[in-house]
């Protein structure tokens, strides 16, 4: 293989999103929240998607999550990812009700398991980005 | 509820076969598509005032010129009032029908012309196609920085929906492999050698629990569809195929936003569908279940009403759904075996659908097919699109 090794793809920030990102960069999981409805928001939204209320202010999260599903990519990624095989994708699903993609890391990924509890890691991406990845609490939430 | 049951019909179709063609201009691959269709209609060229063409993913040049009424040029129709691209991924030929159905019944149309074609196979490299297909619908911001493609999608997908089921591995080969017993019999798949349960479970792991052979190739082709109202179809053709049936459910568009990752909009789309149609998935002799990778196949084919739900898998097996079977399922091979033409895999289920129906599938005819319902997903199954067809109006 004289694939180059592509550089990774970084987040392309919507302007509403950059609290979240900043937040990020200091190590903390920050989602939306309606004070209108209650609702959690995650990803960042121009409006509450519930009530389409305005009124909607930044939350940190717990960092507690379940692996709602996984799956090891094992061969055939973009090419930017083929130099981390294998690696886990998973969608998490946070404390605070709601869902988003990441990666699973600190741990074997044939350990993995769906609805196994995970708490948030910052990875470093660039200067710029840190990612929210998860890895297994040690002890049941 | 719709107005437009039983209010249009297909009358003509027309495909080329699926597979790698690097001579061969993406052009043709459209306007021979058409050029069938209308034969098969058996219709005078220039009754066609409305022309579809559906959107190509591999050249952008390409897709301008469907845009700029390419098709209409070459083909020399000379009454058309409007060419205008419809797209929704592979959810674009149940949007077209739909859309078509609905001009033809307001009167703003009366003959229509559907096209896809696009040249994925050659068009592009294959790590192109894994590339085109990691960006490709997927959230730039919250999905792409970590990896997702379209086989972790579909992984994950499978994964939760086996956690939830107990489902196997085998099973779901086993959706390879009846779609590929169809393909053996349809001169227009890619794939048209016998599949064993053994070479797919052998094959390459991608993201586990998914394979090599359980996910489907890009390739080159293309498909077209003429609708027009159903006194004009009983009147050009012995077969008309009406449109009975549509149910739709738009889900997400960022994948991991889907609440339920096993289960989609199938059941509500399906129930939309079969209540407009006033039939029940027992009344259909066939299910054109669209499958890109089995597990869509075995949920659609479950949500549907067509198994319950983690039963799906042994029918699969067993062979109720291959040639011969119960419940004949996704009849010319599906994405798995006649290949991925991008947004064409549901333009050639439903030209499928159409085929099976008029009574011209061959050596793969089911007989005495009446009813059909066919599927349609777009994006990273971003919805769920279901169509009911039959030969009668029940
Ligand atoms: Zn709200």
């Amino acid at each position: 293989m004289d694939t180059p090794v592509k550089p990774k793809p970084v987040p392309v920030v919507n302007p509403w999103a950059k609290p979240f990102w900043d937040a990020a960069r200091e190590d903390k999981l920050v989602i939306q929240h309606c004070k209108d409805c209650g609702s959690n928001i995650f990803y960042p939204r121009i409006a509450c998607p519930n009530c389409f209320s305005d009124n909607v202010e930044w939350i940190q999260a717990s960092g507690k999550a379940t692996v709602y599903t996984y799956t090891v990519v094992e061969s055939n990624p973009p090419s930017a990812f083929i130099v981390d095989l294998p690696y886990v994708v998973a969608v998490v699903k946070l404390a605070e009700g709601v869902q988003m993609l990441s990666n699973i890391v600190g741990c074997k990924p044939e350990d993995v398991r769906c609805d196994m509890p995970v708490e948030v890691v910052f990875e470093t991406l660039n200067e710029e980005f840190k990612l929210p990845k998860f890895r297994p609490v040690s002890k049941p939430l | 509820m719709s107005k437009l049951k039983g209010k249009v019909a297909f009358i003509g179709i027309g495909e080329v076969p699926t597979g790698r063609f690097p001579e061969t201009a993406a052009i043709y691959h459209a306007i021979e598509s058409a050029k069938l269709a209308i034969r098969d209609a058996g219709i005078n060229k220039d009754e066609i005032d409305y022309v579809l063409p559906c959107a190509a993913l591999f050249s952008p040049q390409f897709n301008t010129e469907l845009v700029t009424c390419r098709i209409v040029e070459e083909l020399g129709l000379k009454n058309v009032k409007k060419n205008c691209q419809i797209f929704a991924g592979g959810s674009s030929s149940t949007c077209a029908t739909d859309i078509a159905a609905s001009l033809i019944n307001s009167g703003s149309a009366s003959t229509i012309l559907f096209v896809h074609a696009d040249r994925l196979g050659t068009g592009v490299s294959l790590q192109g196609g894994i590339d085109l297909f990691s960006t490709a619908g997927i959230s730039s911001e919250w999905e792409v920085p970590y990896g997702q493609h379209y086989s972790s999608i579909a992984a994950l997908s499978t994964m939760r929906y086996k956690h939830e089921t107990g489902c196997t591995d085998e099973q779901l080969a086993a959706v390879c492999v009846s779609n590929r017993k169809w393909a053996e019999l349809n001169p227009n798949a890619f794939f048209r050698k016998p599949l064993t349960l053994e070479e797919v479970m052998a094959s390459k792991m991608l993201s586990t629990p998914l394979r090599a052979k359980m996910s489907n190739m890009l390739f080159d082709g293309g498909c077209a569809f003429i609708i027009t109202s159903a006194e004009r179809a009983r009147a050009v053709t012995q077969k008309p195929v009406y449109l009975l049936g549509e149910g739709g459910v738009v889900t997400h568009f960022v994948f991991s936003q889907e609440p339920d990752v096993s289960r989609f909009g199938w059941a509500r789309a399906g129930k939309a569908a079969f209540e407009m149609a006033g039939l029940k998935p027992q009344d259909m002799d066939i299910a054109e279940i669209y499958d890109s990778y089995p597990i869509y196949q075995m949920i659609g084919f479950e949500e549907l009403g067509f198994a319950k739900r983690g039963e799906g898998g042994e029918m699969f097996l067993k062979g109720d759904t291959w040639p011969g079977g119960k419940m004949p399922t996704t009849t010319n091979g599906g994405m798995l075996s006649q290949g991925h033409t991008g947004a064409g895999g549901a333009c050639a289920l439903i030209v499928e659908t159409v085929r099976q129906l008029m009574g011209k599938a061959g050596d793969r005819q089911v007989k005495d097919a009446k009813f059909a319902v066919e599927t349609a997903v777009g994006g990273t199954y971003m919805d769920a699109q279901v169509t009911i067809l039959g030969t009668e109006i029940p």
